[in-house]
């Protein structure tokens, strides 16, 4: 059972803004989400879990390899899909996994051949394995870096918004891959898609303006919302108003028309229709929360 | 639309800082070479002024050259900046007009890559204005402005016009910046192709309209410029040079117009492969996740080194800048091989030093692009790719990263070098050449190993630390190229402090890689500690990740550098520190040399302290009896040297003084005298004697002493002393007696700069000499016609060479020793020489010809003995009988590449005829000619010598060539000695173009090479051309006769002259004046060439010709005078000018003459002076093709 423990966790950019404010935080075995808007820190929290970026203040223990300390000892049980995943020119998929399989320290050849063709044939490359990676499509190089993520034993695995350019399919056995191994570490996926989250994540953390907002499961994050959320459709001239009027969580165009969520202990009027809270009106109830705070 | 994104592109740029970098840069080069006499670009020498328009037109040619880097970028940025940003598909979209677009952008990065370039103007009008403080006022003239803007419309806008063109077409076809950069390279390499072309000088037209830049192209149209030309007149639009311009200018519009109609807004498509892999499939893919157990030990270290080796080396090599780099490369040897290793246009043999040389030439420039460019990639490639957070993140060390970068960046440089060695050895064989020396080739590329591997730590520590990839560019190219620089301005002259350098290891074939070993090991293991500090440093501020400013990195830096690193790192720096102490000992305590500046104030020092003995009498050598043990493995010599000298003064002396050299060690033993002085440097001693030494009277005096070679220096100082190829002569063994001349500082500038009066070259030509006729130029008074006797000792598998008959030989203590004794009193100069010889021998009437060779050199050992045998059969046929029992010929190895005639013995560069092919008997026979030259010298300089002079080497060297050109002249077609003449006439018109004071006539030479043989041998062959051979010789003879072994006074230019005069008909007695006495050129050109065909079957030609004759004073202004000369003209019947239909010599009292001729068949071509004879600055218009009227 391995257990990521982050306390304290600061860090202000030369600019002023403050990515990280003391975040405390517990993560334990399993499928962790972290959401949040851009510039929420979220990927400033990765690159300091990914021994990439130092903090000015406070601790990052993954068991007991002190993160900020050691970052060595936590590099060989990482494995890391960053936001930005690029690719070396003039080299082929197979090439690059193999040549990143030996920075993880798989140095028996026969092994690191099978491992890397277990993973090509995981995220669908096989039969491009020869290609040079450089002319993938985004998707394709995406799941490279998923492969990529996976090579070695890693315990702990941090992925940046991995599925942004993925199409549904690939999407689904994205996820089926992460949960083979997420059951027995910790994978962190930090991400702005709420689904990602809610179909794959047993405990999920929400942040903005480099605070960790919210913390717990998402069904007790849902259970919280349970009977406030009221659901209307309103003309689109008419948003405005009723924004003013009330508490919106979120609006989306549905056939034409805004569809409103709005956060009410009661009903807000006739028109509106109590709905089961989603993920997304937590997301939004939180950030919007941290925004007016 | 076009103004907006004209003045937004400018505009953008401007704010940047590169623009005003590379303007300051630019200004600070060429403020440095005007201002101060230490940095020379382009060359200004003597009397051209530092700010001449002549020395801003070369700067701004050559910069607009160097510049095109930076042009690259310009355009680069321009073509690509949108699609970098991505913001292409935006911008597209927007209704914009195509042509506002493309050519807005072109012209606002042509306009920015020209500013630069003003740089020249600001440097060198400032450097001006502030060097008139510290330098003389006659080096500066007025500014040049019409020079100045002259040269920007001339080279610097339609440079970058023709290579912003090429390079804007490239970066919008290509979309990226390693093929515009790749472009500029083929730009470049144009020019070196040009630049080869030209070096042969037949195809020099067509090397100046191919040349790119126009550089060559204003060389050419500048090459015979006098000084006076060269200060005053701007670069003009000459017809070569517009057309030049017009050509390189239309191609560039062409390509631009051509880009522009295929650049479309679209983004293109990529294509789509479609072609179908028939892909293996994997055999047996786990169904599981396979178990795999990381490990992390040393093993993995290597792997993961490997692994990033592989990676990066392959990333180079495959990519399209390494590909085109290697190509041209391979273009550019190819080409030089094939134009290379000629002299006179004849070629040696491809000798595997030569090729090897030839191979560091060639490509020390790619080396260079491939150490700094590859380095900026190999370290951030990473970054580049996006995907340093993957490998930052990975388990792997730093140090094994870097490592491997720096392994692959040596690695490139090896198959660069190891594929120029495979054309190399292609060529050898391709040449019917099947003696290749691998292992020349593997150890000269190992021994160049350690300075990539530096240069590389260097470079990747700078692109770490700085952090900022172009300026990590910038400060690498500042340090290879300025570096230099710096160090000869503050004069600070040692390997120790400039990056990489080690005591140079030339190869000989003879010593093989010499004697510097040992130097070189410690200056390499002294660089390599410093590399790898430099690389240590490196490793430690290498940012995994995201780690902020510099300061944030110093941190951290900090906070790593403690036990082990520490440990690691101080004990490389103390032991660099003990081994540059080590080095410092050897180079600085040990070997003191001194740097040029120290050495000009010691001389300086010199001659104004013992000047005031030059005029002091003292005595003459007589005889000499040496002893000499050469040890040859030791770098060693030995002396004890009996010398008898003479009185001929009509005083009594009572003191004697020498001039001595202070790394020799010396003893002097006189009966009854006594040191008396000697000073600091060791360069001067005063002996009294106890009794004077009375008119007449003789005294024996013994010098003992020698050379010894202590430890290693900081670059061997004394190649004349070497395992294989000792080759001494007297004046290094023995002191000079009284003030040595020669010690003097020559440059004018040089000697202001210590307060020395400025130095006639010779003392003035006398026609009634009394005194001053009684030194000759070549002993210089300390002797007249010396017995020589030598014994001389050397290692027991070496030969050792003496003058004279080889009186004895014998063998002790296994060492030979021989006895040799001269058969006639001879010159003073001689030569003592030791080596591993093969000899080959010959007799001609009782003379032993001995050619003494390397045995790798038996090639031209026999036509070698022919050429001596030639030479004594002509010569002894027309000036008299030589008096020496043996001719020999004697290599030495190619630190010096000159062949050299001291009596009967002439020692010849193993760099020159040895290895000359003259497997082709058409080219010209080199090796015959310089060893006619110096069997001619046997005559010319060992029975009679000219008096210390103006004029002298003419009774030496022009005769020489001279007599050389005629042994020539018994095997070849007359017609074909223009072949070998006109390297002659080029050699006097360039040099007259660099006097440094005033150009003399021939018969007030002052031992100038390009007058003395140059112009000499085109005098004197042309005399003998119109008076015939037969009445130059019995002038020359019956002058030796007069002069022959005879001591002082000794003749002058102008005794020949009265035994000439007597000899030269009166139609051809104004050449004397012409061609002795003034400076005089002609200008002949044939202006029109036209036949009819006759009733009779014949043909009537047509020739209209000009000839002038022009007289130069001594400053290089030209006046016309009038012509009343005898011109040749000819017709062939070929276009090749070999089958003669016409010749006859015609008396031009005009201008502008017109003959009508008549010959038997259809002419081809005309000329007027076909053989060359007369000076003619351009000799091209000479010939014309004649057509049919």
């Amino acid at each position: 059972m391995a257990t990521l423990k982050i306390e304290n966790l600061n860090k202000t950019y030369p600019n002023g803004v403050k990515a990280l404010d003391n975040i405390n935080i517990e993560i334990s075995n399993g499928m962790f989400g972290l959401l949040g808007p851009n510039g929420a820190g979220k990927s400033t929290l990765m690159r300091t879990l990914a021994t990439l970026q130092e903090a000015d203040s406070g601790t990052a223990f993954l068991n007991d390899i002190d993160i900020l300390k050691q970052p060595t000892e936590l590099r060989k049980v990482l494995g890391y899909l960053p936001q930005e995943f690029g690719v070396y020119p003039r080299i082929t998929a197979e090439q690059l996994l193999d040549h990143i399989a030996i920075l993880k320290g798989i140095t028996d050849r026969k092994e690191r051949k099978q491992l890397v063709a277990y993973l090509l044939d995981k995220v669908n490359l096989l039969d491009v394995r020869n290609k040079s990676v450089k002319g993938f499509s985004g998707g394709m190089k995406q799941r490279v870096g998923i492969a990529q993520a996976l090579i070695g034993k890693p315990q702990l695995i941090i992925v940046d918004e991995p599925t942004a350019g993925l199409d549904p399919g690939e999407r689904n056995r994205f996820h089926n891959l992460l949960a083979d191994v997420g059951s027995e570490v910790i994978v962190i996926l930090s991400t702005h898609i709420v689904d990602d989250v809610k179909e794959l994540c047993t405990n999920m953390a929400i942040m903005n303006l480099g605070r960790i907002v919210f913390h717990g499961k998402p069904q007790d994050a849902m259970d919280t919302l349970k009977g406030k959320v009221w659901q209307c459709s309103v003309e689109r001239d008419k948003l405005d108003d009723f924004k003013q009027q009330y508490k919106v969580i979120s609006d989306k165009m549905v056939a034409g028309k805004p569809l409103v969520h709005v956060l009410s202990d009661t009903n807000p009027g006739s028109d509106f229709r109590q709905v089961e809270p989603n993920l997304e009106d937590v997301f939004f109830t939180r950030i919007n929360e941290t925004v007016t705070a | 639309m076009f103004l907006t994104f004209f003045l937004t592109e400018i505009r953008s740029a401007l704010k940047q800082p590169m623009v005003w970098v590379f303007l300051v840069l630019i200004a600070l080069m060429v403020f440095g070479a005007t201002a101060s006499d230490n940095v020379v670009i382009g060359g200004t020498v003597g009397s051209v002024h530092k700010n001449a328009p002549h020395v801003i037109a070369m700067f701004t040619a050559i910069l607009s050259l160097i510049s095109l880097l930076i042009a690259t970028a310009f355009f680069n940025n321009a073509a690509l900046r949108d699609y970098q940003h991505q913001f292409n598909e935006i911008l597209y979209s927007t209704p914009l007009s195509k042509s506002g677009y493309y050519f807005g952008r072109f012209f606002g990065a042509l306009i920015l890559a020209c500013i630069p370039l003003i740089g020249v103007a600001l440097g060198s009008i400032i450097g001006a204005k502030v060097a008139v403080g510290w330098l003389d006022a006659d080096r500066i003239g007025p500014t040049p402005f019409e020079a100045i803007w002259k040269s920007f419309f001339i080279f610097v806008v339609p440079n970058m016009f023709f290579a912003g063109a090429i390079l804007f077409a490239i970066a919008n076809r290509w979309k990226s910046t390693v093929s515009s950069f790749a472009g500029a390279l083929i730009i470049l390499v144009g020019y070196g192709v040009s630049g080869t072309l030209l070096s042969d000088i037949d195809n020099e037209t067509t090397g100046a309209m191919l040349d790119t830049f126009g550089i060559r192209t204003y060389s050419i149209e500048s090459k015979y410029y006098t000084p006076i030309e060269k200060n005053t007149l701007s670069p003009g639009t000459g017809s070569l040079m517009l057309w030049n311009r017009l050509l390189w200018i239309g191609f560039g519009a062409l390509v631009l117009v051509s880009s522009y109609l295929s650049f479309s807004f679209r983004i293109k498509s990529s294509k789509a492969k479609k072609k179908k892999e028939t892909q293996k499939i994997v055999a047996n893919i786990p169904a599981e996740m396979p178990i795999v157990l990381p490990a992390f030990n040393t093993a993995t270290q290597w792997t993961q080194f490997a692994s990033f080796f592989t990676t990066n080396f392959l990333s180079i090599v495959k990519s399209t800048t390494f590909r085109i780099l290697l190509l041209f490369t391979g273009i550019l040897y190819t080409v030089s091989l094939i134009d290379g290793f000629e002299y006179f246009g004849l070629k040696s043999y491809p000798i595997t030093y030569k090729m090897v040389d030839s191979i560091e030439e060639n490509s020390i420039i790619f080396i260079m692009i491939i150490l700094v460019f590859f380095s900026g990639e190999v370290v951030w490639r990473d970054r580049m790719s996006h995907i340093q957070e993957v490998i930052d993140s990975s388990p792997h060390r730093s140090s094994g990263s870097l490592l491997a970068k720096l392994f692959s960046l040596v690695s490139v440089v090896l198959v660069l070098k190891l594929f120029m060695m495979l054309i190399g050895i292609l060529y050898q064989l391709l040449m019917g050449f099947t003696f290749i020396e691998l292992d020349v080739y593997i150890i000269s590329l190992l021994l160049e190993i350690p300075s990539y591997l530096i240069w590389a730590s260097v470079m990747i520590f700078l692109q770490v630390v700085i952090n900022q990839r172009y300026l990590a560019y910038f400060t690498s190219i500042l340090l290879l190229f300025f570096l230099d620089i710096l160090w000869e301005i503050l004069d600070i002259d040692t390997n120790m402090i400039d990056i990489g350098s080690t005591p140079s290891l030339p190869y000989s074939d003879m010593n093989g890689f010499g004697d510097g070993g040992w130097g070189t090991f410690w200056f390499t293991i002294y660089w390599t500690l410093f590399a790898s500090i430099l690389f240590y440093k490196a490793v430690l501020f290498w940012t995994r990740g995201y780690h902020g400013t510099f300061m944030d990195r110093l941190k951290n830096v900090k906070r790593s550098y403690r036990g082990k690193t520490a440990l690691v790192l101080t004990s490389l720096v103390v032991a660099w520190l003990v081994c540059g102490s080590f080095i410092y000992y050897n180079t600085q305590v040990l070997n003191t040399y001194r740097t040029a500046d120290e050495r000009e104030l010691v001389q300086a020092n010199y001659e104004k302290n013992f000047k005031k003995y030059q005029r002091v009498p003292q005595p003459k050598i007589a005889a000499a009896e040496y002893h000499i043990d050469i040890y040859p493995y030791e770098r060693r010599i030995d002396h004890r040297t009996v010398v008898t000298l003479i009185n001929n003064n009509r005083v009594a002396l009572d003191t004697l003084f020498f001039s001595t050299d202070p790394d020799w060690d010396l003893e002097i033993e006189i009966p009854g005298g006594t040191l008396v002085f000697t000073d600091e440097e060791g360069m001067f001693r005063k002996y009294a004697l106890g009794t004077p030494l009375d008119t007449n009277a003789k005294l024996e005096i013994v010098y003992t002493g020698g050379y010894k070679t202590k430890g290693f220096e900081n670059e061997v100082s004394f190649r004349s002393l070497v395992s294989n190829g000792t080759f001494i002569n007297n004046w290094d063994l023995l002191p000079m007696i009284g003030y040595n001349e020669r010690v003097e500082l020559e440059d004018k500038y040089d000697r202001l700069k210590h307060g020395l009066a400025e130095k006639a070259r010779m003392p003035k030509l006398q026609s009634a000499c009394a005194e001053d006729c009684n030194v000759n130029y070549l002993s210089e008074g300390r002797a007249d016609w010396v017995e020589v006797e030598t014994f001389i000792s050397t290692a027991g598998d070496q030969i050792a060479i003496a003058p004279g008959s080889l009186i004895k030989e014998w063998t002790e203590n296994d060492r030979n020793y021989y006895h040799y004794k001269v058969d006639h009193p001879s010159q003073d100069f001689y030569t003592f020489i030791s080596a591993r010889y093969e000899v080959f021998r010959q007799k001609w009437n009782d003379i032993n010809i001995e050619i003494y060779y390397d045995q790798k050199h038996a090639y031209n050992v026999e036509t070698m003995a022919e050429a001596v045998e030639k030479s004594l059969k002509y010569y002894t046929e027309n000036f008299g009988p030589y008096y020496h029992k043996q001719a020999r010929i004697i290599e030495f190895p190619r630190y010096s590449s000159f062949a050299q005639a001291f009596p009967g013995t002439m020692p010849y560069s193993e760099a020159l005829g040895y290895i000359a092919d003259l497997r082709d008997e058409d080219d010209n026979n080199v090796v015959l000619a310089i060893i006619a030259h110096e069997m001619a010298h046997q005559w010319w300089a060992h029975q009679e010598i000219g008096a210390k002079m103006q004029g002298a080497t003419m009774l030496s060297e022009s005769f020489a060539e001279y007599s050389s050109l005629m042994v020539m002249k018994q095997e070849k077609d007359e017609w074909s000695m223009h072949n070998f003449l006109k390297y002659d006439h080029n050699r006097y018109l360039r040099g007259r173009s660099s006097e440094t004071q005033h150009e003399l006539p021939l018969y007030k030479v002052e031992n100038q090479g390009h007058i003395h043989y140059g112009k000499g041998a085109v005098v004197l062959y042309g005399l003998q051309h119109y008076i015939g051979a037969d009445s130059v010789n019995a002038a020359l003879k019956s002058f030796l006769e007069a002069y022959r072994y005879q001591g002082p006074p000794y003749p002058t230019s102008l005794d020949f002259l009265a035994y000439l005069e007597p000899r030269v008909p009166d139609q051809y007695k104004h050449l004397i004046q012409d061609w002795f006495k003034e400076i005089t050129l002609y200008d002949n050109r044939l202006t029109e060439a036209t036949y009819t065909e006759k009733s009779d079957g014949k043909y009537d030609v047509v020739l209209e010709f000009e000839s002038r004759k022009l007289r130069a004073d001594t400053l290089g202004n030209e006046i016309e005078v009038p012509m009343n000369d005898w011109v040749e003209v000819a017709v062939f019947k070929d276009s090749e000018m070999k089958d003669v239909l016409y010749y006859d010599r015609i008396k031009m009292d005009e201008i502008k003459t017109a003959v009508t001729v008549s010959v038997d068949t259809i002419p081809a071509k005309a000329a007027v002076d076909p053989k060359q004879i007369l000076i003619d600055r351009v000799f091209d218009d000479n010939f014309k093709t004649v057509n049919e009227r």
